[in-house]
């Protein structure tokens, strides 16, 4: 189907997809946020190794059933970015957090 | 700073050191390649590089950003330019600073600050706190010398340079003296360094003797840490294995420190060679090489000095020295001694 059609008609697609793309991760950020906000709250740690793990095999499931293009180290890649991303939401607003406790405190 | 791990490290070596990294506060940006595992750490936390590199699966830790700020050209872009009165030091003019090792007496203290006032030299320099290898070597004449000093310079029109070797003596020097000189081997006496940055007046810096570039820039951070912003670095020696000369002036310094830093860099020959033969050819290539200004030993009679005889130009010498850098600096648009002094009529 992709392959039939016009370097610009490609070019637009993606640019179509960017934006779907875009509005997901936004989705995915503000998602992120609120758990760092119940982490905060139950006082768990921001870092959560075995909880990426899961995310990790997650999408690398859903990567294998759609036999595309990208491998499965490739999204391993992607995702290191995404959980990057997520954690330093969740770092900040902890540090945002704590220093308004800490000026209520005095 | 990147931390690499090692090859066919386990999965829960990685997410110790993470988690470890982000509890500092730093974020992590893993990167996972075909043999090895990389993390990409950014922040504003505080991490020894060295305890990381300490964590099992670390293979080693790469440090990006200099552990100096203040005296980094990353935090001040353009050279930085003072006057000590009306000398200027960092800007195209080559500051030539000379005089005896020690001050001695009124006459020899005179003769050579006359001497390389007619030279070209903008900033006597001496010593009347002298820190000697040997406790039984001439020590120095201490405030008298200092008055000495300060007598020739004001009355050749010099500004002042001299040691300081201990906070106690501070506000002594502070009287009679326009620079601060800091040895070589003073450059980490942190209580020194931390008591001249409250200090408002120039310091010149040398490199200790076995010191790093690294560990220099980092002394000079004690001054300027303080609020004292006037500090000159002045490149004298390090210590290799070469016993030729006394110490190997270290040339590629200068533009290293000039590409590291925007303070200005002086270079003194004469301690670094401890031979007088060496000190024009070594003076020539400092400058060659984008040297500040230079920090020369002269003496109006070497052979009867009391310390540092060897290493100290004769005036003749000295003057042929200054005639020859007022030749190489303009080659890299610089100049030296905007005045001749011969102009005003002390033509030889």
């Amino acid at each position: 189907m992709a392959e039939e059609l016009s370097l610009e008609a490609l070019r637009d697609e993606i640019d179509k997809l960017d934006e779907v793309i875009v509005r997901l991760l936004d989705r995915r950020a503000r998602c992120a946020f609120a758990v760092g906000r119940l982490k905060q709250a139950q006082g768990l740690h921001i870092y959560e190794p075995g909880r990426e793990k899961v995310v990790m095999a997650h999408v690398k499931a859903v990567n294998a059933s759609l036999g595309g293009p990208l491998t499965e180290d490739a999204i391993e890649r992607l995702y290191e970015r995404v959980m990057d991303e997520a954690r330093r939401i969740q770092r900040l607003e902890s540090e945002r957090h704590n220093a308004q406790a800490r000026e209520t405190e005095s | 700073m990147v931390v690499v791990m090692k090859e066919r490290v386990s999965g829960e070596q990685v997410e110790h050191v993470i988690a470890h990294l982000v509890e500092l506060g730093m974020d992590v940006h893993r990167s996972t390649g075909a043999s090895r595992v990389v993390l990409g750490v950014v922040g504003s936390g505080k991490v020894d590089p060295r305890l990381i590199e300490l964590m099992d699966g670390v293979h080693e830790v790469l440090r990006i950003s200099e552990p100096y700020k203040l005296a980094s050209r990353t935090f001040k872009q353009e050279d930085t330019v003072f006057n000590v009165g009306d000398v200027r030091i960092g800007g195209d003019e080559v500051i030539v600073m000379a005089g005896p090792c020690s001050a001695e007496n009124e006459a020899q203290v005179n003769a050579t600050a006359a001497a390389v006032k007619r030279a070209g030299a903008k900033v006597l320099r001496g010593g009347a706190f002298k820190p000697r290898s040997s406790p039984y070597s001439f020590q120095g004449l201490g405030e008298e010398g200092l008055r000495m000093l300060r007598g020739a310079a004001s009355t050749h029109d010099l500004k002042l340079v001299t040691e300081v070797m201990d906070i106690s003596q501070i506000e002594v020097i502070d009287r009679y003296a326009d620079i601060f000189q800091v040895g070589a081997r003073n450059m980490q006496n942190f209580t020194l360094l931390r008591e001249l940055g409250r200090t408002r007046k120039t310091v010149l810096l040398k490199r200790g003797i076995s010191a790093t570039i690294e560990e220099w820039l980092l002394s000079a951070e004690y001054v300027l840490a303080g609020g004292n912003t006037q500090v000159i670095l002045c490149e004298r020696g390090i210590r290799t294995f070469e016993t030729s000369t006394r110490n190997t002036l270290d040339i590629s310094a200068i533009p290293i420190v000039k590409q590291l830093s925007h303070l200005p860099v002086f270079v003194d020959p004469s301690h670094g060679t401890g031979r007088r033969d060496k000190v024009a050819p070594m003076a020539r290539a400092a400058v060659a090489a984008g040297a500040d200004g230079l920090l020369i030993e002269v003496h109006c009679d070497p052979d009867k000095a009391m310390s540092d005889g060897a290493q100290s130009l004769f005036p003749g010498q000295f003057d042929r020295l200054m005639a020859e850098l007022r030749i190489i600096a303009p080659a890299i648009g610089r100049s030296i001694c905007l005045e001749p002094v011969a102009r005003r009529g002390w033509a030889r």
